[in-house]
């Protein structure tokens, strides 16, 4: 009994660390390439691109690169890869509750 | 730097693997191929001086003549044979247009590395490291310039690809200059340093994140005893603790594990998905 129980400790898993690696996975998920440059889709990015007036603008990318934008189809693109990648963020984040012990 | 929409180009997957006297890097080589060829479905050629091993998996198969060996260290300090020289040689051996160089060791669970050729580039190196613990900036040595990993380089066949190769080696032929000039203060010779020296003196003697890989890579440092798949999670289980990681490229440094039966049942299983 005392052995399992042993056993169970040494494989007790810390959440937090496992929480942080799963957010730097999702990180590198949100990224999305677009017109020759890479964009980490954020809601600030989304949000300033909804409101921007004009069809066509410029974006500094990851790399520092500023990236000609056709604004509807960025938005569309950018809305899908968000909502995929943080539903999926979700998604694993509730499973990850569920094993935080092995 | 080339145009993306210049026409249709190749693309895959190089490996080298040389065998130590310790560690049977055919085998783990093999073992990282199959899962590329799952996961990225890219060709993979492979580097190396022993046939013998080698599975029917790989696409090309560059065979070459015996290096010298290297020394390593690992955490304990115990000293492994390396077998590491002559990394830059891959910009001639390489077949295809666009290249993923990739350390055996580096396996490949996703596609991350894929987005990177959406976009125009020479090369793409990775600067930054974690472990499930810490994040990890290392440096040269404690008066230098930050270190880039040479685990896993991409790049296309471009004239400034081919300077940054040539670079390389020039840097391995002198690398007790080298490490003089720019403030390492181990004498033995690391692809990661010859890299991380290149890339700042091509870039005008400055760092520069026009080449990097934008996010972390992540590296298992500690002794493994067993990686198991549970939905999108892998769990990997230490000596006296375990880590719950979402399904995702590892570089993996416990070369027996990776040749342990335990891996090998990992790779069948993900390999038959």
């Amino acid at each position: 009994m005392i052995d399992q129980i042993v056993n169970q400790i040494k494989l007790a898993t810390d959440f937090q660390t496992n929480k942080r690696i799963l957010r730097e996975r999702i990180l590198t998920d949100l990224h999305m390439p677009y017109n020759n440059g890479m964009f980490k889709i954020t809601p600030e990015l989304l949000a300033f691109v909804t409101t921007w007036p004009d069809q066509v603008l410029y974006l500094e990318d990851t790399y520092q690169n500023p990236i000609q934008i056709q604004r509807q189809e960025f938005l569309m693109k950018a809305q899908a890869h968000y909502q995929q990648a943080m539903n999926e963020w979700h998604q694993q984040h509730e499973e990850l509750k569920r094993i935080r012990k092995v | 730097m080339k145009n993306l929409n210049e026409s249709v180009k190749s693309r895959g997957v190089l490996l080298f693997a040389f065998n130590s006297s310790q560690v049977n890097y055919v085998e783990i080589a093999n073992r990282s191929a199959a899962i590329i060829k799952k996961v990225l479905q890219l060709p993979v050629c492979v580097v190396t001086d022993s046939q013998e091993q080698l599975s029917d998996i790989y696409d090309s198969v560059i065979t070459v003549q015996s290096q010298n060996g290297n020394v390593r260290f690992d955490r304990e300090g115990n000293t492994y044979e390396w077998r590491n020289f002559d990394r830059f040689k891959v910009y001639e051996f390489s077949p295809y247009d666009e290249t993923v160089l990739i350390d055996s060791d580096y396996i490949q669970f996703d596609k991350s590395l894929l987005k990177l050729f959406d976009q125009p580039f020479d090369y793409r190196l990775q600067y930054r490291m974690q472990t499930p613990k810490e994040y990890n900036c290392d440096e040269m040595g404690p008066i230098s310039l930050p270190m880039i990993w040479a685990t896993v380089v991409l790049f296309r066949k471009t004239e400034r690809s081919k300077i940054f190769f040539n670079l390389v080696g020039r840097i391995q032929r002198n690398f007790g200059y080298y490490r003089t000039l720019f403030g390492i203060p181990t004498g033995n010779y690391r692809n990661d340093f010859a890299f991380s020296i290149a890339n700042i003196i091509l870039n005008g003697y400055a760092i520069c994140s026009e080449q990097s890989i934008p996010w972390p890579m992540t590296t298992i440092e500690e002794n493994i005893e067993s990686i198991a798949t549970k939905g999108k999670f892998f769990i990997i289980k230490y000596k006296d603790r375990a880590d719950v990681v979402s399904r995702q490229n590892l570089h993996i440094m416990d070369k027996q594990y990776l040749l342990s039966e335990n891996f090998k049942n990992l790779v069948n299983e993900i390999i038959n998905e």
